[in-house]
């Protein structure tokens, strides 16, 4: 004979599953998932001219301006770490030709400019930028960048200083930084912007696993009683067995849910290494690549040893906590839509979880963001973000841990109670006072 | 046997149940009678567990029922209790099941139950496609598929057609007869009337009547007269212990105080024109329930 206990999980889990919106939902998220990370390859799939060049005429009437034009725009480009098969994605030409000609070359030209050095005596040199259309904002600034150094280089020029030695002043200087505090470094101090920009996106599925959860549990919950199914489940099974059966269920589900999300990932990423190169990494578009890089220099992968297993933890406690608490709250309400209004506070609290994640770099140090990241619920979003950013300790996050503990247990020994008396109640009269003495009781 | 003593249940300040007791034994079917908000529903809750009672006793078989026992109780509630997007099948997996069945058990009982009531072809339907005469017919049917030893039926017979109360009457009494206790919960006095033996009224949650449906009548005093013929109606009325005389079509139905007032009556009656008719019978549970149910209004 079956464990009714494992029986009815089955049945909630099956529910959920079987159902042709989980396969249809499923489907839409693999595609999403692997499509964004293959997003560049799709984007050429379609086709446009990415390698076209940003065309740079210079009509150099100073005689003098262009070769020092030339050189700065060069270290402008490296240091931007624009890359091109010919280390650089402009095409510099000098334009002997007049400005009136030069404006009829431009109007066949979509993109190219024209960049006019004229002699000032009073600025050295004086410049008119003439193009068809707006120019990309991060070329129109190197551009710019480049004439101001080449203004500047001019002028040292004239006091008789090299070209070499106006490169070596023009040069980033090498600082080396040294930290009292052992723990720290100076790659970890870059990751915190990288941190406060990737980890509220690794984040993200929790957040959406932890509504899934809730609403699953809510949804069969008043399914059951609004149909009064509820009367003959219970007069076979104990509400405690009832409870528990939906609470392993959802949090089976989301485990499930959210390992599929990672088989996802995993395709995509194979996907992506079929077709872009032999390194997954390096296959990577050149910004995520870099994200990337800078997280694995930074010693983060050392430290996912410790935060990863705790984070794991964390969450499937607060998972556990979440679907406790939807189940409690599911057996007061006696149908969806009440249910719906008791769940909006729950995705609130998850909410500010996580825009405070998102801001704790910014507000690194604050005592505020410190003592909610221990509020159960919130931590298993805003702890590891701490924890990754320094900002907080094992300690701390074992404390959170364990904060969470206790509220299970509470959410048990209580909400038990509750849900005892609440899922026969159909009625919202005097429902605190009822749930009230189901706790004194 | 189910056996109830001294049950009553408050609803915070509420008295929904009041010092009630009785017994059902194997075989007997019981009814549990009452108007709306009578206390029945949460009698059968009481009953079934889903309700702890203020104070007294349940229990089946000498044990007090609790989940060691449900397995061998069925229960059907007023409202629907099924589960709309589930198929006939899966609803009776999944109710079988937690009755303590194997599925081999369920689907064979379930082919056997839906081919008796005729609706063989609902099997892989959802519940939500089906008629609410054939959700009932499903909702009975999910309720005898554990071949219970003690049943409880709250208004079986809503949304039926008299053919299918007929097939649901027949199943219950068979059910009787294999020595399962059933207690059902009913407005229709006429089904009450047919075939059970034993009932309380209830009245705001208090017995006002009880025992055997026999024994009742014959302790009711009051007895109907149907004549057929031409009577002098106004001094039938004049005789002492008539209560009053109702013409229905093509006969007269004088009701009186007691049975010695039949002879009175007869002699009237008899020098009357074209008598075809004089019978004197008990009258039915529906005049005695609204009788007792007024008395009690009356209190």
């Amino acid at each position: 004979m079956k464990s009714k206990l494992n029986y009815l999980i089955g049945i909630s889990l099956g529910r959920k599953i079987k159902t042709k919106w989980f396969l249809f939902a499923n489907i839409i998220l693999a595609i999403i998932i692997m499509g964004i990370i293959n997003i560049d390859s799709i984007i050429s799939l379609f086709g446009g001219d990415f390698n076209q060049k940003q065309e740079i005429y210079v009509i150099d009437n100073t005689g003098v301006a262009y070769d020092v034009f030339k050189e700065q725009l060069n270290n402008i480009s490296l240091n931007l770490n624009v890359e091109d098969t010919n280390g650089s994605n402009y095409k510099l030409e000098k334009y002997d030709k007049s400005i009136e000609e030069s404006k009829k070359m431009l109007e066949k030209k979509d993109s190219a400019l024209v960049v006019v050095f004229n002699n000032d005596i009073q600025n050295v040199i004086n410049v008119e930028i003439i193009s068809k259309e707006y120019i990309d904002l991060v070329e129109i600034q190197s551009i710019t960048g480049a004439i101001n150094n080449t203004k500047v280089a001019l002028a040292i020029l004239n006091s008789n200083i090299s070209m070499e030695e106006i490169n070596n002043i023009y040069a980033p200087i090498e600082i080396e930084r040294t930290f009292l505090n052992e723990k720290m470094n100076s790659e970890d101090e870059n990751m915190e912007i990288i941190v406060t920009t990737v980890f509220p996106i690794i984040i993200l599925p929790f957040f959406m696993l932890t509504i899934f959860l809730v609403q699953m549990i809510g949804a069969e919950v008043n399914d059951e009683k609004a149909t009064r199914g509820m009367e003959i489940i219970i007069s076979n099974v104990s509400p405690k067995t009832h409870f528990f059966s939906k609470v392993i269920a959802g949090n089976l589900f989301v485990i499930m849910q959210g390992a599929l999300l990672i088989v996802y990932a995993g395709i995509g990423l194979f996907i992506r290494k079929l077709i872009g190169g032999s390194s997954i990494v390096g296959g990577l578009g050149n910004e995520v690549s870099n994200i990337l890089n800078s997280v694995m220099n930074s010693g983060f992968g050392e430290k996912l040893i410790y935060i990863l297993p705790l984070t794991l933890i964390l969450m499937l406690l607060t998972f556990l906590a979440y679907s406790l608490l939807a189940g409690i709250l599911a057996s007061m309400t006696t149908n969806t839509e009440d249910f719906q209004q008791l769940q909006t506070p729950i995705m609130i609290i998850s909410l500010i979880g996580y825009y405070l994640a998102m801001m704790a770099g910014v507000f690194k140090g604050s005592l505020f963001i410190k003592i909610i990241s221990f509020i159960p619920f919130i931590s298993a979003i805003l702890s590891p973000s701490l924890l990754v950013l320094s900002q907080i300790g094992i300690i701390e996050i074992m404390i959170s841990i364990i904060l969470t503990i206790i509220t299970i247990w509470v959410l048990i020994k209580y909400g038990l109670k509750i849900y005892k008396v609440g899922i026969l109640n159909y009625s919202s009269k005097d429902l605190w006072k009822k749930m009230w003495k189901a706790i004194k009781d | 046997m189910l056996k109830l003593e001294n049950i009553t249940k408050y609803y915070g300040d509420f008295l929904a149940v009041d010092n009630l007791s009785f017994e059902v034994k194997e075989g007997e079917i019981f009814g549990l009678l009452g108007v709306n908000g009578a206390g029945k529903t949460t009698t059968f809750r009481m009953i079934m567990g889903l309700l702890e009672p203020s104070s007294g006793s349940i229990s089946l078989n000498g044990k007090k029922i609790d989940y060691s026992v449900t397995d061998n109780i069925g229960f059907l509630t007023e409202e629907r209790s099924l589960l709309t997007k589930m198929t006939v099948k899966e609803q009776c997996l999944f109710y079988g099941t937690l009755k303590g069945m194997d599925e081999e058990q369920i689907l064979s009982r379930l082919k056997e139950l839906l081919e008796k009531f005729g609706i063989s072809e609902y099997y892989d339907k959802k519940i939500k496609e089906l008629s609410k005469g054939n959700q009932q017919k499903i909702q009975f049917i999910t309720a005898i598929i554990n071949s219970p030893k003690l049943l409880i039926l709250d208004e079986p017979f809503s949304g039926l057609d008299p053919f299918n109360v007929e097939l649901f009457k027949q199943e219950i009494v068979d059910m009787a007869k294999n020595g399962s206790m059933i207690i059902f919960s009913s407005h229709r006095m006429e089904h009450v009337e047919l075939f059970c033996k034993k009932l309380v009224v209830l009245m705001n949650g208090k017995s006002v009547l009880d025992g055997y449906l026999t024994d009742i009548k014959e302790k009711y005093r009051k007895k109907n007269i149907l004549v057929k013929g031409d009577i002098d109606i106004e001094k039938i009325k004049n005789i002492k212990g008539v209560i009053e005389i109702n013409e229905k079509a093509s006969e007269y139905e004088i009701k009186i105080e007691n049975e010695d007032v039949k002879e009175d009556v007869f002699k009237v009656i008899s020098k009357g024109k074209n008598i075809t008719k004089f019978e004197v019978e008990e009258p039915s549970l529906n005049e005695i329930f609204v009788a007792k149910v007024g008395e009690s209004y009356e209190k």
